[in-house]
């Protein structure tokens, strides 16, 4: 299977001072990934240095695929912009707009098949800063969508929503990834929604990355095993 | 106006044909870069920047006699300098340009740098821009005159030579939102996802400081600080809680300016008042039942 992403050997951080070091990871189609360890590991340095966001410092990162979806923490959305769900959505296909060429109607059918696809197509006309949090977040995956990712990365995708929300959210990954073979990588702070989800884990700590399946990595044993090796403790959030 | 009484609308309309075209024009253009501002939450920005342009030319003026005897200016003498001319505009427009960037991109790299808030900073380049305009104005008294034409808003000087300039500089900015507008948007609402679609955020980011800095240099020049301080802040306030959408958001902004520009023109002409402040007194009577409405609704 080809890969879509792949780090060797690669250091993320920031004004050239390494956080994580010696990055090895492939990512291929129909893989979903978690993201997780202690608070301040890095877990966010390693989302942004795998998305392209920050370059690496030694090493690479090579991305095979230009179809990439970014699904942000929908709190880093200010709610001062007047922006209709339909709107938001769109963005997803200003990648391909060039200069004075508006959207093209094709781009508006697509948008209309995303929202479908995440179940929001009659709140299209209402303001994205009106929905509840999954749904903002269901539409911050429609928005992906619009360039028919082959792999989707998502920043804490599932946090601060109520459980319903939570599962629809999760659903709908799974669904993307198993009928599409979407290769998914997502970032959490929580830890028995990562294990119950995803198939490999990425656990950050000590400025180091190990990969491993989610159920072996994310066992209560092992768990407090790789705790109390990175010498943190869980905040609540993390509880299994 | 007491000199305008006896003369019709017909008349009026023609006599200050220049002006009202000039009004009209910034209150369809000056509320669409107010809205970008106002969603980057960099309102104040409206407020600030006019007065470091009044600044520079207040600074201008004040050096503007060593500059005839030692630079030169297209010729003219001290006296010709201070008319209505291209070559004098030119050089004050220079001078606005110049502490217009200068402020702007103070702004922006104390933003950079972190630390304190930036309606602090903002707020002493206000304080700081406001001084340095009195000061020169202290030590050139010609364009302390002129300065305080502008600050008390009367647009009825502006000719053809200041429209033609104010023309070509909306013109153009109005045609940079209109093809960029949702590139704009973009990178101010999520600019990682600009980044990871591909956009080049930064040339984005450099056209809307471009276009603010060549707008409030030639807003300050012709039409004066009050005018800029009510069309760039008021109309986006005005119409932020009757918009439906973003695109609804920039149109409805510039309806709101224009709806000043027309009411302003007319008050000014009526009630005898200076047309700049007319024009900003409009918009916030216009702002007003948005402001309530947005405060029924939080």
């Amino acid at each position: 299977m080809s890969a879509l992403l792949v780090a060797h050997r690669a250091a993320f951080g920031y004004q050239r001072r390494p956080v994580i070091a010696g990055v090895e990871l492939e990512i291929a189609r129909g893989d979903f990934l978690g993201i997780v360890g202690p608070n301040g590991a890095g877990k966010t340095t390693l989302f942004r240095g795998l998305l392209g966001l920050i370059p690496p410092l030694e090493g690479s990162v090579r991305r095979e695929t230009r179809a990439i979806g970014y699904v942000p923490q929908r709190e880093t959305l200010d709610p001062i912009y007047p922006v209709t769900v339909e709107e938001v959505v769109q963005m997803g296909a200003y990648g391909k707009l060039r200069g004075w060429r508006g959207l093209s109607s094709a781009a508006r059918v697509r948008a209309q098949e995303c929202l479908e696809r995440v179940g929001l197509a009659d709140r299209r006309r209402d303001a994205f800063s009106s929905l509840s949090g999954g749904q903002r977040q269901r539409v911050l995956i429609a928005r992906a969508l619009m360039d028919e990712p082959e792999l989707m990365l998502l920043d804490e995708p599932t946090s601060g929503v109520d459980r319903g929300a939570q599962a629809r959210i999760l659903e709908l990954l799974v669904e993307l990834n198993r009928s599409r073979g979407m290769a998914i990588l997502l970032v959490s702070h929580q830890l028995s929604m990562v294990r119950d989800t995803v198939q490999r884990v990425l656990w950050v700590a000590e400025g180091k990355v190990r990969v491993g399946a989610a159920a072996e990595m994310l066992a209560p044993e092992n768990l407090d095993r790789l705790y109390a090796a990175s010498g943190t403790t869980r905040s609540a959030s993390e509880e299994l | 106006m007491d000199g305008l009484d006896g003369v019709s609308w017909a008349d009026r309309l023609s006599l200050f044909r220049w002006a009202i075209a000039a009004a009209l024009f910034a209150g369809a253009v000056y509320p669409l870069l107010g809205t970008f501002l106002h969603v980057r939450r960099t309102s104040f920005y409206g407020i600030a920047l006019p007065q470091f342009a009044t600044a520079g030319m207040v600074c201008g003026f004040a050096v503007l006699p060593w500059w005839i005897d030692t630079i030169g200016l297209a010729g003219l003498d001290l006296s010709a300098a201070t008319s209505d001319s291209h070559a004098a505009m030119n050089y004050h427009l220079a001078w606005a340009a110049l502490f217009t960037f200068g402020g702007l991109a103070l702004l922006l790299w104390l933003g950079q740098r972190g630390g304190g808030s930036e309606v602090g900073r903002v707020a002493a380049a206000f304080a700081i821009a406001s001084a340095a305009t009195v000061l020169f104005g202290r030590i050139s008294p010609v364009g302390k005159g002129f300065v305080d034409e502008l600050i008390a808003g009367e647009l009825l000087g502006v000719g053809v030579h200041e429209f033609e300039t104010i023309a070509v500089v909306l013109g153009l900015s109005a045609l940079a939102f209109w093809l960029f507008h949702r590139d704009l948007l973009l990178a101010s609402y999520d600019r990682e996802t600009a980044l990871v679609l591909g956009k080049r955020v930064l040339a984005f980011e450099g056209l809307l400081v471009g276009v603010t800095g060549a707008m409030v240099s030639v807003g300050a020049m012709a039409l004066g600080p009050i005018l800029l301080f009510g069309l760039l802040v008021l109309p986006p306030i005005a119409a932020r809680a009757w918009a439906k959408s973003m695109t609804g958001y920039l149109l409805l902004s510039s309806a709101f300016g224009v709806a000043a520009a027309v009411l302003g023109v007319v008050a000014s002409f009526e009630l005898d008042l200076p047309m700049g402040a007319a024009i900003t007194a409009c918009a916030a009577l216009l702002a007003l039942p948005g402001a309530i409405r947005g405060r029924r609704a939080a």
